[in-house]
């Protein structure tokens, strides 16, 4: 077994994310999960738990198919959908009935509603383009909660700071891949760059529409196809709506719509001001 | 697959990729279902029809690979005059012998010749001893495959009555799905390209399980894809080294490397051991040279050709001592002490109660698992003792619980179902006092030694002479894991050399080996499961990651990737070859075949490995060929046939005759009530057992985990909607499940990935229930094995755990009672035993223990 | 299913596995050092059971054009506490008079003496308002003692880190404001600057938090997100104008207080009309203000600040109790619009289909 590192090797490991050497130095990286292949077997929950160290969330018995993780969460950071349709995949003889798994994770938005909104600067972009929350800074105000238009991020209310998906930070900085995509035995989540990814998924969909899955399409993939968030790092292959597999059909984050609020501020504070000097004047002349 | 090897689906997953098509069969739409082609709903118990069925359309339709099947299969091959079919007895094969209750297989032989089954007499059940000595090929052939008894026509004729309309009847699969499915397989298969069946314990858990596997080598063979990249057919065990503890067993009738166990009544001595086990034609004529090297290594130089290499240390066995009969063995008072090493068998094994009973009724037990299992546990925590009706102080075994190592604390080989011993090493020391198996065992050993130092009583002996030196290290003084494999591979005796392989054992005690198909693992000294060459570095066989028993070979009986010739079927295909101007057998992987030209045919006289022809593939048959028809060997046919489970909702729509004549039942009134045969009134409804992705096998591994227990927390059952609504049942509700020995509760997942089925004018539901919950842990439930009762299958013993009846009803009605301490739990019905059998094969032997009585009464000393 | 123990258990030295923190590592002999390692983990987390409350009880079968997700939230719920709405109560109360104060000392300069009480109680609902709020606000941070986090950056991105600076500013001009508007010399002068500053800080403190609810994927605050501002200003005034009411009887000026909370309580209702007009564009989201008990508080709101207006409008005899009694109405209304706003945001997140059909529209 190797000796632990000595002071300078983590040093050196720590600074290497910033040297010219490093593949992983300053390229986006991110996830493309592509759901035609994932088996739900849950590889990447309990992948992703291990290396984080994150606690259980109760046992809960849901009636919900074969998911009782429900939803992402403080200390669920991959969750697994399962969702059984009454309707044959095109590609698929199996009567009238298909079963779809996907591996919900937290998207790294090229615009986050959690880090535009993050008061403390606790949330920040990394040199890998992922969005991560320190949680030595973070001081739970829980605004990035509502936040996210997805539902990723949350408050664990015993330990008070808010916590979701590093993106393997610290897996990242020692050029590896994240936890989930390395146990995904099938590779269905796949991380790499994005750009790479991106290409690698339009390859894939025209493959499965050669081959008959019609349905088959990319969700988030690109600033154009989601101009709410401007992207998604960690996009998906679907082949039902978003909202099957309890995704935002037309995700915005909050800030792109908030300039009309700060108009709408200005106006409302001028007219308390206002307010206030017609009181004044109402109640001291005449 | 998806559920159990995920990880193995990444290749099955990678095939699709590359334009393969999957097929699922399976009484429930799983995760493999999802990501499938097609998928073949069909009812648990009746997969020797549907594969029956896919038999009769390659018959049919003349799809089968006909130069395959005329050199390298026993298709040729004329059965003698006496032999009859199922055809003709409405069920049953000629030779059944009514009082013994088993065949007379001497009906089944080829026309003047008695071939040896593959592994001596040990497969060929009690009572037939070795009198005659015969040339391996079938004395009479016929390559136009026309003779009306040649096997191929007999197949043709077997198989006539699986048309589609039988197989729906059946199966519940409607004729288009069949078709589909045969068709697929039948474009998939040939020269150009191969297709593979993979499969688990949904088939091997059935009193017929044998032949279940049997009629997918048939169709295998007939269609040419045995032996080939991409074809044959691959058996996915239960855990991770479950191929290991066969090779290296701890099945109670082999010694490793397959060699029989010695027989009380039939293996007097070495010379009469040796004899009856060894072939005269193929691999196993060699038989002395791995015996005799395996008693070198387990006793050393105590072992001389003088005291037959202490031949008579070894213990003998005296019936069938698997695992049903033992508990039952315990349970009435003659088996006193047990090792239960990480195994849970109250939870993973049928009919818990009896296993419980059997575990009371112990003078001591020792437990070795990471966890206080339920096995563990059973004196403080069991539905009998939660209703009182058995008292822990009443309970007089003295049990020992030892915690033990997990796989990541210790050195050793995992062996997979390819063969591939893949060494893991020790990143991290146990805590505590947890070890390893091998550490345990050896100081057990070591202990077992020193106590018997002194005696001079001669069946201490055996203690005494057993070569026990292998060297320990590090602080905790574990023996050396590598020593141990060292010793499988074999050595010199005179100079401690290691062997190439099992062809350098001797016979003359000069070679001593551990398992002499394991031989070569240690070859030139280097650990040779631990070498981790990246696929890139080598060719797509990956030759140089780990190593594949026997020699290195990654696909068995590879020679028939080529054809009689010696060049391969197609260029896409190739995989092993004659090279003319080398004049030897080479290709991508090493050939699993002597070295001798295609066109050699051995003389009359020919012995062991010179029988072996140019174009005998299947090397350890002693014709060489793949059997289609099985002339010797198995107890329930030489033909797979289609029985009904034992218990099952519907009469057997083929044949008069209902379940296996020859299967293992346990006639307990008590403890182990069957219930009827078929349309019980109490039990409408199919029950099977399988396995979840988030759990492992009887949870020991996981409901002791919160990441796996959060992933699936409480015990279910599934149901179709159908099913849901006809019962009563809602999802995310309650349920209770009856069988007559238990009655058990579940939360109920109703799902569409359950299907009523309709067959013969009536529709059949089937429940499904994963297995891994019981009373312990972080999560717990209960356990459907409590519900099966004790029936094998004749040739293995394995238990019947994916199909029975039962009956459910919605909400919480358990009383969690046990036919075998709380009396009966259903109303008892008049028994019809009678009905499983043909007239003429109602008589079983009175017995409470498995059907070969005699050699256990007269074997116990 | 069970509690578990303070901190970290050895696992293996429990016989019940069910007591753990969850994450099944022995720290005798590994060390916990994973990026959630920290996590603090004192009981079991509710977050789960609040997603699957009850069992899913029908077959699952996703079809139509309705489809969810088991009809489980997409959106988390707000995590914020009783303590906000709270805040919004006193910071826009402190606000709005923080405005008047200064308003009236632009106005009414030569005044000043005799107004010199009704300022002060303006000063001193600024001063109270704004540190109490600020006290309501750290108490509901995850991480009270981190709470001088929120000034380590300045993001305009984000309106709750302006309206912490917002709040920075205007309590402690605030302070300085009460403590030294009258007083002689330099002091003077710094109260009365600190006093405009007050009164510019005070309206956007009494605003803000409008921009803040509606900078969220919550689909009831998000849609009406132009009007969210004016309510909460409006509210912040008649909050102000009520604590007035009840608090000053005075003559001087006696018709400041009343006119200011006259004119917030109708903008408040009429923001009221808007926001919910707004959010009812698509029924879906406008539904926590209609039904359920987040309706009825929606309701009871507006009906208090109506009926308080209406009392103002009637000639009463007793000036003094009709004061009171339009102020406690005024106070109530108010307070039941800060909690009706708290509550709507969990009713609209823990529905899916609010978000869908919002997205869907656009």
């Amino acid at each position: 077994m190797d000796k632990l590192l000595t002071a300078a090797q983590a040093k050196s490991f720590e600074t290497k994310a910033a040297r010219e050497d490093t593949p992983n130095r300053s390229t986006r990286k991110g996830f493309f999960t592509d759901t035609t292949i994932c088996i739900g077997c849950k590889a990447c929950e309990v992948a992703c738990k291990q290396w984080n160290q994150l606690p259980d969330d109760g046992y809960v018995f849901t009636g919900m198919s074969y998911d009782n993780t429900v939803a992402l969460g403080a200390s669920t950071w991959r969750h697994v959908a399962f969702i059984e349709r009454p309707v044959a995949l095109s590609t698929q003889d199996a009567g009238a009935f298909s079963w779809l798994f996907s591996s919900d994770v937290c998207k790294h938005c090229a615009r986050a509603g959690c880090l535009e909104a993050c008061p403390t600067g606790a949330i920040i972009r990394t040199e890998f383009d992922s969005v991560y929350v320190q949680p030595d800074v973070c001081n739970g105000c829980g605004y990035c909660v509502t936040n996210c238009p997805f539902g990723v991020i949350d408050r664990r209310e015993d330990d008070g700071r808010a916590w979701k998906c590093t993106l393997c930070y610290d897996r990242l900085k020692g050029d590896m891949e994240p936890a989930c995509a390395k146990a995904c035995p099938t590779d269905s989540i796949k991380f790499g760059d994005l750009e790479t990814l991106r290409e690698t998924a339009r390859t894939r969909v025209n493959q499965l529409h050669e081959q008959g899955l019609g349905e088959a399409y990319l969700y988030g993939a690109d600033a154009e196809s989601q101009p709410g968030t401007g992207g998604l790092n960690a996009f998906f292959l679907l082949v039902d709506r978003p909202e099957a597999y309890n995704l935002p059909p037309n995700p915005v984050v909050p800030t792109k719509t908030v300039k009309e609020t700060w108009r709408s501020f200005g106006f409302a504070a001028v007219g308390l001001l206002a307010a206030a000097v017609i009181s004044a004047v109402a109640g001291t002349r005449s | 697959m998806a559920e159990c090897h995920p990880v193995g689906f990444r290749w099955v997953m990678k095939a699709k990729e590359r334009g393969a098509t999957i097929i699922h069969v399976d009484p429930r739409f799983t995760r493999t279902s999802a990501v499938a082609d097609i998928f073949v709903p069909l009812r648990a118990g009746s997969d020797i029809a549907f594969l029956g069925g896919i038999i009769h359309y390659i018959l049919e339709n003349e799809r089968y690979f006909k130069d395959y099947v005329v050199n390298y299969t026993n298709a040729t091959a004329i059965l003698n005059e006496e032999f009859k079919d199922t055809e003709d007895t409405d069920g049953l094969f000629g030779g059944w012998e009514s009082d013994k209750a088993e065949y007379k297989k001497r009906d089944w032989m080829y026309e003047g010749v008695e071939p040896e089954a593959a592994a001596g007499a040990r497969e060929a059940g009690p009572g037939s001893g070795k009198e005659q000595k015969q040339p391996i090929q079938a004395e009479h052939t016929d390559p136009t495959l026309q003779h009306p008894r040649c096997v191929f026509q007999v197949l043709k004729r077997h198989y006539q009555r699986y048309t589609p309309e039988m197989v729906e009847k059946a199966c519940g699969v409607p004729p288009r799905l069949l078709t589909k499915v045969a068709e697929a397989l039948c474009r998939n298969s040939g020269r150009e390209r191969t297709a593979a069946f993979c499969y688990a314990v949904g088939w091997t858990q059935h009193t017929v399980g044998v032949q279940y596997i049997r009629t997918a080598c048939i169709i295998q063979l007939l269609l040419g894809n045995m032996g080939r990249p991409g074809g044959g057919i691959m058996a996915l065990r239960g855990h991770a080294s479950i191929q290991g503890s066969t090779d290296i067993p701890t099945l109670y009738n082999i010694l490793p490397g397959y060699l029989p166990m010695p027989r009380a009544k039939h293996d007097k001595d070495f010379a009469t051991y040796n004899e009856l086990n060894e072939s005269p034609s193929g691999w196993w004529g060699e038989f002395k040279k791995y015996s005799v090297s395996l008693l070198k290594a387990w006793y050393g130089d105590a072992a001389t050709p003088e005291n037959d290499f202490c031949f008579k240390h070894l213990p003998a066995i005296s019936g069938d001592h698997s695992h049903m009969n033992t508990v039952v063995d315990m349970a009435d008072g003659v088996v006193k002490g047990y090792f239960v090493m990480g195994e849970n068998p109250v939870v993973g094994t049928v009919n818990g109660p009896l296993q419980r009973k059997g575990l009371r009724a112990l003078d001591w037990l020792v437990v070795r698992d990471f966890q206080l299992t339920e096995t563990a546990e059973f004196w403080r925590d069991a539905p009998e003792i939660h209703r009182g009706e058995i008292r822990p102080q009443d309970i007089g075994t003295e049990i020992f619980f030892f915690p033990a190592a997990a796989h990541t604390e210790k050195d050793g080989s995992f062996t997979n179902t390819q063969r591939l011993l893949q060494w893991h090493q020790k990143a991290i020391d146990p805590p505590g006092e947890c070890r390893s198996e091998l550490d345990f065992m050896f100081k057990l050993g070591q202990r077992l030694k020193k106590l018997y130092a002194g005696s001079t009583d001669p069946k201490d002996r055996a203690i005494h002479d057993m070569t026990w030196d292998y060297p320990t290290r590090g602080p905790l003084q574990e023996p050396d894991a590598e020593a141990v494999l060292q010793e499988i591979n074999g050595y010199t005796m005179a100079d401690r050399k290691l062997v190439d392989g099992f062809t350098s054992l001797k016979d003359d005690g000069s070679t001593a080996c551990g398992c002499w198909i394991y031989s070569g693992c240690f070859k030139d000294g280097v650990n040779q499961t631990a070498r981790r060459k990246p696929h890139w570095e080598q060719n797509w066989v990956a030759p140089e990651w780990a190593w594949a028993w026997p020699h290195n070979r990654h696909m068995m009986y590879n020679r028939a990737s080529a054809d009689p010739e010696g060049k391969p079927w197609s260029d896409r295909k190739a995989y092993v070859w004659w090279d003319e101007q080398k004049q030897k057998w080479t290709g991508h992987d090493e050939p699993d075949f002597v070295q001798k030209p295609p066109s050699y045919r051995p003389d009359k006289d020919a012995r062991g490995k010179e029988t072996i022809s140019g174009i005998d593939p299947f090397i350890m048959q002693a014709d060489g060929k793949g059997w289609i028809f099985v002339p010797n060997g198995l107890q329930d046919g030489p033909l797979p046939t289609h029985y009904e489970p034992q218990e099952s909702p519907i009469k057997n729509p083929l044949y008069g005759q209902q379940c296996n004549p020859a299967r293992m039942e346990w006639m307990r009134e008590k403890d182990n009530p069957y219930h009827q045969p078929y349309d019980d009134p109490r039990f409408p409804y199919i029950l099977t057992t399988y396995r979840l992705t988030e759990h492992h096998t009887a949870g020991g591994m996981s409901r002791w985990l919160s990441w796996l227990s959060e992933l699936q927390p409480e015990a279910f059952c599934e149901v179709s909607p159908e099913l849901a609504a006809k019962a009563g049942l809602k999802n995310g509700g309650w349920a209770t499940l009856r069988s007559a020995r238990a009655e058990i509760e579940a939360r109920v997942l109703v799902t569409h990935r359950l299907r009523p089925l309709h067959l013969n004018g009536r529709t059949v539901h089937q429940i499904g229930m994963p297995y891994h919950w019981s009373s312990k842990g972080v999560v717990r439930g209960d356990c459907p094995n409590e519900l099966f009762s004790f029936v094998a299958d004749p040739n293995v013993s394995i238990m019947e755990t994916k199909a029975i009846t039962v009956m459910i009803e919605p909400g919480r009605k358990s009383k969690e009672r046990r036919h075998a301490t709380s009396g009966p739990i259903v109303s008892p019905l008049p028994s019809r035993e009678a009905d499983r059998d043909l007239p003429q094969a109602r008589h079983r032997p009175e017995t409470g223990h498995g059907y070969k009585t005699e050699q256990v009464k007269e074997g116990n000393t | 299913m069970s509690s578990t123990s303070e901190g970290r258990t050895r696992y293996s030295s429990s016989i019940d596995p069910v007591s753990t923190d969850g994450r099944d590592i022995d720290t005798g002999i590994a060390t916990l050092s994973g990026e959630a390692a920290q996590q603090r983990v004192k009981h079991e987390d509710k977050h789960l059971a609040e997603l699957a409350p009850e069992v899913w009880d029908r077959t699952p079968a996703i079809t139509d054009a309705d489809t969810t997700y088991y009809d489980r939230p997409l959106l988390k719920p707000s995590v914020w506490s009783v303590d906000i709405p709270i805040y919004y109560f006193l910071g826009g109360a402190a606000g709005a008079a923080l405005s008047l104060g200064a308003a009236i000392q632009l106005v009414a300069p030569a005044e000043q003496r005799e107004l010199r009480r009704l300022s002060a109680i303006c000063h001193w609902i600024g001063i109270i308002g704004s540190t109490a709020g600020a006290g309501f606000l750290v108490h509901d941070l995850g991480r009270p003692m981190r709470f001088m986090a929120m000034l380590r950056v300045f993001r305009p991105t984000s309106p709750m880190n302006v309206g912490a600076w917002i709040l920075s500013a205007a309590a402690p001009s605030a302070m300085a404001t009460g403590f030294f508007l009258n007083a002689p010399g330099i002091l003077g002068t710094i109260g009365e600057v600190c006093g405009y500053i007050s009164g510019i800080f005070g309206a956007a403190l009494a605003t803000y938090t409008g921009v803040l609810v509606s900078n969220t994927a919550i689909p009831v605050w998000q849609e009406p997100r132009r009007w969210m501002p004016v309510l909460f200003a409006a509210s912040g005034a008649a909050t102000a104008g009520s604590i007035i009411d009840i608090t000053y009887h005075g003559r001087a000026g006696r018709r400041i207080g009343p006119v200011f909370g006259a004119i917030g309580r109708v903008a408040e209702l009429a923001a009221t009309l808007k926001v919910e007009h707004a959010a009812s564009a698509i029924p879906k989201i406008g539904e926590p203000l209609h039904h359920g008990g987040t309706g009825v508080l929606w309701k009871t709101a507006t009906a208090l600040t109506a009926t308080s207006l209406v009392l103002s409008s009637i000639p009463l005899r007793s000036k003094r109790k009709k004061s009171i009694a339009v102020g406690l109405l005024g106070a109530a209304g108010s307070l039941c619009m800060r909690f009706a706003v708290h509550y709507i945001a969990n009713a609209s997140a823990r529905d899916p289909r609010a978000s869908f059909q919002q997205q869907r529209r656009s």
